[in-house]
Order: C-alpha cells, then structure tokens, then sequence
C-alpha cells in the first residue's frame, strides 16, 4: 500500500503543542468557569489552574505567532487551502456533510482538494474566535491596563461565549478529526503520527487532492 | 437577624472625614507616608479614589455657583446590594452575603480573579497587586455581630451616618427627604430602596442622584447574562455531544472497501471488499 505525507514534522509539531495549550486551557478554564467545580478542588487548585492557564495561553498566542515567520511557506500553504475557489463539488459535498455525518457515513462523497470545503467552513472560524479569545484574554490579564469597569465585563462575557463556541467546535473537531467517527477512523495518525495517510484513506477523503499527488509521485509518495 | 443598613445622609455631612479615618484605623489599612501620593486636582478630596487599603472615601462634586460652591458630597464605598454583582461574579465563593445583608470577601478564599472588579456597576473592588486579593468595605461585620455600629458610623459627629435596621434607615431617608424638599432642595431623593434588589447603604440625596454621581438605575444585566451562559454552555455542548453519538451510532457497522489507484488507467480498483 502506497501512503501519502500529507503534514510536515512541523506542522503536526505545532499540532501537539496547541492540542496539549487548548486542552489545558479548557480544563483549567473550566474550574473557574463552573463555580461548584472551584469550590469541589478548593483555593489552592484554583490558584494552580490559573496560573497554569496563562501559561498555556501564553504558547497556545506564542506558537502560531512564532510559527508565522518560522515557516512563511507554510502560512502561505494554509491560507491557500482555507480561500479557493469552490467548484459544484465542494458545494456538493457542503449540502451532504450533515446527513453524511448524522446518518452514518453512508452517502457517497464527491472528490475533495486538499483542503474540503467544510474543513475551510470550519478552520476559518475556529481561528477568528481564536483570535478573539486570545484577545478578550489579554484584556483579563491586565484590566487595569485597559481601563477596568463596562469594558473588561464585556470582555469577560465576550472570553466565555467564545470559549463555549469554540468548545462545541472543538468536540466535534476532535470526533471527526481523531478518527471516533467510523469513516473517519485512522485520521489521528496524520496529525499525532507520523503525518501519513494512506492511499485508499486519501482518495476517500480528498479525492483530487490525492489523484494529483499520486500522479507526482517524488518523496511525498511510500510505500510501506 | 433583620437586615441593616447604613444611612448617609449628604445634607448633614460636612466632610469631616472622620469616617475614612476610622474606616481605616479599626481595619487597620495603612496610609501612604509620602507627601505627593496623589496627583493635584484642586478638589478638597483625599484621596482621590478607593484603593485596597482604602474603603471609603467621601467623594468632593464640587459645583461652582455665582458665589460659593455647591458641595454635593457622597459616601464612596460598597453599597452592599442585595443583587450583588461581584457575588454572582466570584468563581470560588469567595464574596458572600451575610444574614444581615452585608457583602463581604473572604480573603482566604479569594484567587485575585478581579472578575468582582470588573463587574461591580459603582467600581467598589479593589485589588491587591503584593497579596493578589481583592478588599472591599465589609461594614465591619466584626462590630455589628457585636451589636455595635460600623466604625465610620460610630465616629460621625454630625449624625450623617447612621445604622440600624434597613426598614427603619429607609423610613428615616424618606422623612429626611420630605423636610428636604420642604426646605427648597426640590431634586432631593432617596437611594437604594430598590436599585439592585435593595441596597444596604441608603443614600439621601440632597441634589438628585446625578450632583452627587449615583448611578440611576444602575443594573448588572450583563453579569446575569454572563451567569446565564454556563447553563446555556453546558446545554449547547451537551446537544452537540448527544448529536455526535447518535452520529456514531449510526455508524457503528460502518466500513468501506479499500480502493487504490490504478496509475495506468487513473481507475480506482477494488483491492479488499468488504463483507456486506
């Protein structure tokens, strides 16, 4: 079976770090976010679980920001996949996404490029309230420093709404992406293994995207 | 215990300050030793704002008139509502209210968040950068369990301050006003019967809420907005979870043939079939 490197060592580098960043963020932004958990593990944890909190806010601003001058070429690689042209396949596959993942992966999927067309539907806005999460908690971080009073309350409400929205994205993220969901099964390898999807994986979830690096061949293409 | 109050009255109040300095010495908050803490305003103020070792000022809104100003004084310091914002705020239950209505923080407990900052509508919270806690008037609990009154109260000599039960402090705001009134001060109101679900400082506002800076119906629809997003949170990702596994539910038996690619005629061949 031939297999496809579909995420650098860098790439699925940055990808562990902001997993293990967004995870802590959420476990420790959790504690403060639910009363009755903060009064569960008591003052010093909660003490604990914000430190912690700005710490992992700081890698999970830090990382990206770093990656951008680090690797331009990559940037320039995302932001590609996220803004192309969509064709009638990619709204096809847009009108068959929510039966197709309801109703058990039955439908039959048009060929997608290298990036589907709900995958760049779902990473544009994930990184707009990233942004805006990161934001809001720089305001939190310093209120004083940006006036106090109505603007670091609207802050505070806008960093858990956005919080709450990114969560819900991020729990179907990790289904679909880590492979829980049955079609999808094998997918965390290309982002917690060695980057690597396999042929038949490849024409399934990115048919055209597949077929063009299929057909060049080079040192993207194993056989294992 | 029957809710307390305090009640200033801005009509007798001459600014004395004896309040801040009681305020201070029975908590025990230190003042600053130097000469130039504050910046010049020309106000008769000092100091100019709350501080974590400064609870209660009395605010100087003074009003140039043709000859002479109008005062307009203010107590400055937490007005202990009975919706109390910082309370909802707190994520550790560090601010509580007491039976007799006196919002209070428990130091011990609090995590220095300064959420009960933020959220505030009067701005009352202070926060301690060396103990990275939040202090805030506390109407001398230690005194009134004791049947005493709050310090500033038991030092004012001009009977501006006053303490007891919230009904009578209430009763005793709205005769005061009615004399005021008579008297030809005709914007004169009571505040805090109702602002917040009942505040524990009532205020007699000699020239209207406005002269004296008290905020008008001042509401914290914002921080009950902010408390209703953990429920509306929790539902929201509860429904996305509950979608996803009724998604893999239906997908429990699924499973696909593997298809490559034949390079030499671009078809997809069939190279494991699955068992239908």
């Amino acid at each position: 079976m031939r297999y496809i490197q579909r995420q650098s060592t860098y790439a699925r580098s940055l990808h562990w770090i902001h997993t293990v960043a967004c995870l802590s963020l959420y476990v420790t932004g959790l504690i403060l976010f639910i009363p009755s958990v903060a009064a569960a593990v008591g003052v010093s944890t909660v003490q604990g679980a914000r430190i912690i909190h700005r710490v992992m806010a700081a890698i999970f601003i830090i990382a990206p920001v770093v990656s951008i001058f680090i690797q331009p070429k990559g940037f320039v690689h995302v932001l590609k996949g996220w803004f192309f042209k969509w064709d009638d396949k990619d709204k096809e596959f847009m009108k068959k996404f929510v039966p197709y993942l309801l109703l058990g992966g039955k439908q039959h999927m048009p060929d997608q490029k290298y990036m589907k067309s709900g995958q760049a539907l779902a990473d544009i806005p994930v990184v707009l309230l990233s942004i805006a999460i990161a934001l809001t908690g720089i305001v939190l971080v310093w209120p004083d420093f940006f006036g106090g009073g109505a603007f670091v309350r609207w802050m505070l409400f806008a960093h858990d709404a956005v919080m709450v929205l990114l969560g819900i994205m991020m729990i179907a993220h990790i289904y679909i992406g880590a492979g829980i969901f049955q079609p999808y099964r094998g997918s965390g390898r290309i982002m917690f293994g060695d980057g690597k999807v396999s042929e038949a994986d490849a024409l399934y979830h990115w048919g055209t995207w597949a077929r063009e690096v299929l057909a060049e061949g080079g040192d993207n293409v194993t056989t294992e | 215990m029957a809710e307390t109050a305090i009640m200033y009255d801005s009509s007798k109040c001459t600014a004395c300050k004896g309040c801040q300095v009681a305020c201070k010495q029975w908590n025990q908050l230190s003042s600053p030793l130097t000469s130039d803490e504050y910046t010049y305003t020309k106000s008769f103020q000092a100091p100019l704002d709350l501080s974590p070792k400064t609870w209660l000022i009395i605010n100087f809104s003074e009003e140039d008139k043709a000859v002479g100003i109008d005062w307009n004084f203010m107590r400055n310091s937490c007005f202990h509502c009975t919706e109390a914002a910082c309370e909802k705020a707190c994520p550790v239950g560090a601010i509580t209210h007491a039976e007799n209505g006196a919002v209070s923080i428990n130091q011990e407990k609090c995590i220095g968040c300064r959420y009960c900052v933020a959220s505030c509508p009067f701005g009352v919270p202070r926060w301690d950068e060396a103990t990275n806690t939040t202090f805030k008037c506390w109407q001398c609990q230690d005194r009134t369990t004791a049947d005493r009154k709050p310090a500033c109260v038991s030092t004012c000599p001009t009977g501006a301050l006053q303490f007891g039960d919230r009904a009578d402090m209430l009763a005793a705001a709205r005769d005061r006003v009615a004399e005021l009134k008579e008297a030809g001060f005709t914007k004169a109101e009571v505040y805090g019967e109702n602002e917040l679900g009942g505040l524990h400082t009532i205020v007699v506002a000699q020239r209207g809420l406005e002269a004296h800076g008290l905020i008008r119906d001042p509401k914290i629809g914002l921080t009950d907005f902010w408390q209703l997003l953990k429920p509306l949170g929790g539902i929201a990702a509860a429904g996305v979870v509950g979608a996803l596994g009724f998604s893999y539910f239906m997908a429990r038996d699924y499973s696909r043939d593997t298809m490559v690619l034949d390079d030499a005629t671009g078809q997809l061949v069939k190279v494991t079939e699955v068992k239908k």
